[in-house]
């Protein structure tokens, strides 16, 4: 190894040195090639492409060690060859990453790139050592999975209501997720029971755990809880149950370049018994249509209905089976005022069936008289997703303190992302609530 | 409660996804691939279609260009058909949709368009004028027997790329594959270049050595004669040795008494494959390596699909 190698080597690896200070990581990790990258990506909010760095680091020290067993004239080395070159460039292009994401960590341009690319031990030294580059936390930028918290907050628990037979039951412990060997908790204590017949909003702000929430209610991505719909534990009855819960991703997931009426009466074969005759079938399709606002409209392609049609047909798809339980990922993302409002009103008749509708959406003032219940998530400050609320939107309001639902969101919401930071108070005062409800009961 | 409830099985959902699978045949333009099946053939027979089935060499050219035909309109046919809708075959996954129906119902509809840019790509090699054989080898027909080969390769080209597009997510990657697949299946045929060692034991992982090895020997390529050394000689008729010009003698002699022919069926054995025999064994055993590919590649994509639900939101 030449000076300059070693040269090189020290005072890049002094230089991150520097940088793990600044980030607070333990520094004796910046002697390690491959981990120090690792270590830097999780500070600077690129742990995967630093995980990759690592894993490459330790392929390619393995191949290299192997080769030196090999003889160098044959087909092996020269394949050996050629992989170590593939896994260098890879190399490269995830150490980059990790560099763009220093880049926006210090709040520097991107030009500092070509610098790391070109001489990392003058950049690492730089940013290590010089006083004016110091990291700002880029963690308010992470998405949920990333962002939920190692270790939740110590705050009560809401007490579990009793089961009820009817409507939905859902009791999350927690739900966590394996990350680079950590496990993350995305989830914990959320225990509430919906009757049939509500049209309930589910509100909360960006990563307090919405969608994973509806994941785990559905059986999509199993939580460690107990959710029984009608009596029957999804979980384990979940080939069963899966045709009584629709659910409305937020995207229209629809096959544009098919017409309509067949759209709708594939889903009607996919997600309706055998027995069901033909005839059925078909009023089950109009009366689909009809409920939704579609009748008239089954003619032509998909692709050329406007964005409320597309929205509906979206619906009606999963509507078609008549389940039970009907949850909606933002029904009203991009539509106006008015047809928003309709959209709506035709979930409310839903619930009215007798079924449970779930809805999540950005904008529920516009149509918070329509819900019988509110579900407010919250992440505490230990990043985790808690209930903050449960009840009616009148009662909501009393609770938080706020006139309108963008309000409490607001209220909840941690201070970086504009909100008030009021998640830990609101988690535990829903907890006493409910504890005292218990004890009223009982009394 | 529910017990009773029975829904659509798998080979119910087969004739769902294939009746809609036809549909977009029309109204997503899928259709457009024949054309292009004609087009693309279309210019291949014209560049190497002349000297087909009468020289080892034309052979050779025009049968690796053939194969080249359909391996582009196989891996053309499928290769946006399932990363295209992949959000959307999740959604329907969890509403109770069998993979192995959608895999069934794709097989089937591309079988039908691998069988119709066949009969395509023959239909205008016979318009260019190409002169088939009269008997086959497995059938009484050898244009039988040829298109049968020609779809196989053609079907086991496009149930790779059907794989391929079930494990990538997007259009994107799909397309930036499918050139190196490309590039893999036509280097490894044997068509282009001489393999040996590892390279040679891969090539029997390719469609295209197959597809090569089962048009070379149904055209009968070993009782072909070779072109090549007679022209090769002819180059050097000028060649003059001590004031004379042995070479030009040798081929005035050669053409004079009517000896090419017999020179270039001589030259033809000396230049025999063993891999490009035209008997049954030989052809009903490449038809059943392309067959095993079509398999293996189909098994590959119900694999592959069966983790949808795992893709992030």
């Amino acid at each position: 190894m030449s000076w300059f190698r070693i040269a090189t080597w020290f005072f890049t690896s002094l230089g991150i040195w520097g940088i793990l200070k600044k980030y607070d990581k333990a520094t004796w990790q910046a002697w390690i090639p491959g981990l120090r990258y690792y270590r830097m990506g999780q500070a600077c909010g690129r742990e995967q492409d630093g995980f990759n760095c690592l894993v490459l680091e330790i392929v390619s020290r393995i191949l290299t060690t192997v080769a030196n067993f090999i003889p160098q004239e044959g087909n092996v080395y020269n394949a050996l060859g050629l992989l170590a070159l593939v896994l260098v460039i890879m190399l490269l292009v995830f150490e980059i990453r990790v560099a763009a994401g220093l880049c926006q960590s210090f709040e520097l341009k991107k030009r500092w790139i070509v610098l790391w690319v070109f001489s990392s031990s003058i950049a690492a030294m730089i940013l290590g050592f010089l006083k004016r580059f110091q990291p700002v936390h880029l963690l308010a930028r992470m998405d949920e999975e990333q962002l939920a918290g190692t270790q939740p907050a110590v705050l009560s628990a809401p007490v579990a209501a009793e089961t009820i037979g009817e409507g939905l039951s859902v009791h999350v412990k927690e739900r966590t997720a394996r990350d680079f060997g950590k496990t993350r908790y995305l989830l914990k204590d959320i225990h509430l029971n919906i009757p049939n017949g509500s049209l309930v909003l589910l509100l909360g702000g960006s990563g307090a755990g919405k969608t994973t929430l509806v994941n785990a209610i559905t059986g999509y991505e199993k939580a460690d809880a107990k959710i029984l719909l009608n009596g029957t534990d999804v979980y384990e009855n979940y080939n069963e149950v899966k045709y009584r819960i629709g659910f409305v991703p937020q995207q229209d997931l629809l096959r544009m370049n098919d017409t309509v009426s067949k759209t709708l009466n594939d889903a009607a074969l996919l997600r309706l018994p055998v027995n069901v005759s033909a005839k059925e079938r078909q009023e089950r399709i109009d009366a689909v249509m009809d409920v939704l606002g579609l009748s008239g409209r089954q003619d032509g392609l998909v692709a050329k209905k406007s964005g409320g049609q597309k929205k509906r047909i979206s619906i009606g798809t999963e509507l078609i089976s008549d389940p039970d339980l009907f949850i909606l990922d933002e029904p009203d993302s991009g539509l106006d005022g008015v047809i928003a409002r309709e959209l709506f009103e035709k979930l409310r008749s839903i619930a009215d069936s007798g079924k449970v509708v779930i809805t999540i959406t950005h904008t529920p003032d516009r149509v918070a008289d329509l819900f019988d219940k509110v579900i407010v998530l919250a992440r505490d400050s230990g990043k985790v997703g808690r209930l903050a609320f449960y009840g009616s939107p009148d009662e909501a309001r009393e609770f938080f303190g706020k006139p309108s639902m963008e309000q409490i969101v607001l209220s909840v919401n941690s201070k970086n992302e504009g909100g008030e930071g009021r998640a830990d108070e609101f988690i535990e005062k829903y907890a006493r609530s409910t504890a005292e409800k218990e004890v009223t009961v009982h009394e | 409660m529910n017990e009773e409830l029975r829904y659509r099985g798998r080979i119910a959902q087969v004739g769902i996804y294939l009746k809609k699978l036809i549909r977009m045949f029309v109204y997503q333009n899928d259709w457009k691939m024949l054309p292009m099946a004609a087009l693309i053939g279309g210019v291949v027979t014209f560049a190497v279609g002349g000297s087909l089935f009468h020289t080892q060499e034309g052979t050779l050219s025009g049968c690796f260009a053939l194969v080249c035909v359909c391996i582009w309109n196989g891996f053309f046919n499928s290769i946006q058909s399932v990363c295209r809708e992949r959000p959307v075959i999740k959604r329907e996954h969890r509403s109770g949709m069998h993979i192995t129906s959608y895999i069934a119902a794709h097989m089937i509809y591309q079988m039908i368009l691998c069988a119709l840019e066949t009969v395509i790509v023959l239909f205008i090699c016979g318009q260019a004028g190409i002169a088939f054989p009269a008997e086959g080898v497995i059938t009484r027909f050898f244009i039988v027997d040829f298109g049968i080969s020609m779809f196989l390769i053609t079907y086991a080209a496009d149930m790779m790329s059907l794989a391929i597009s079930s494990l990538v997510r997007n259009t994107t990657t799909a397309m930036t594959v499918m050139p190196f697949m490309l590039i893999f299946q036509l280097i490894f045929s044997g068509g282009l270049v001489l393999l040996e060692g590892p390279a040679a034991k891969l090539k029997s992982i390719t469609a295209a050595k197959w597809g090569l090895q089962n048009l070379c020997a149904l055209s009968d390529y070993n009782n072909q004669p070779m072109v090549t050394l007679w022209n090769t000689i002819w180059k050097f008729r000028a060649m003059e040795i001590d004031g004379q010009y042995p070479i030009k003698m040798m081929t005035d002699y050669i053409a004079a008494n009517n000896m090419r022919d017999q020179l270039l069926q001589e030259s033809g054995q000396y230049n025999m494959n063993p891999e490009y025999v035209r008997e049954a064994a030989n052809i009903l055993h490449c038809w059943g390596m392309l067959l095993l590919i079509i398999v293996l590649f189909a098994v590959l994509s119900v694999i592959l699909l069966e983790f949808i639900d795992r893709d992030k939101r």
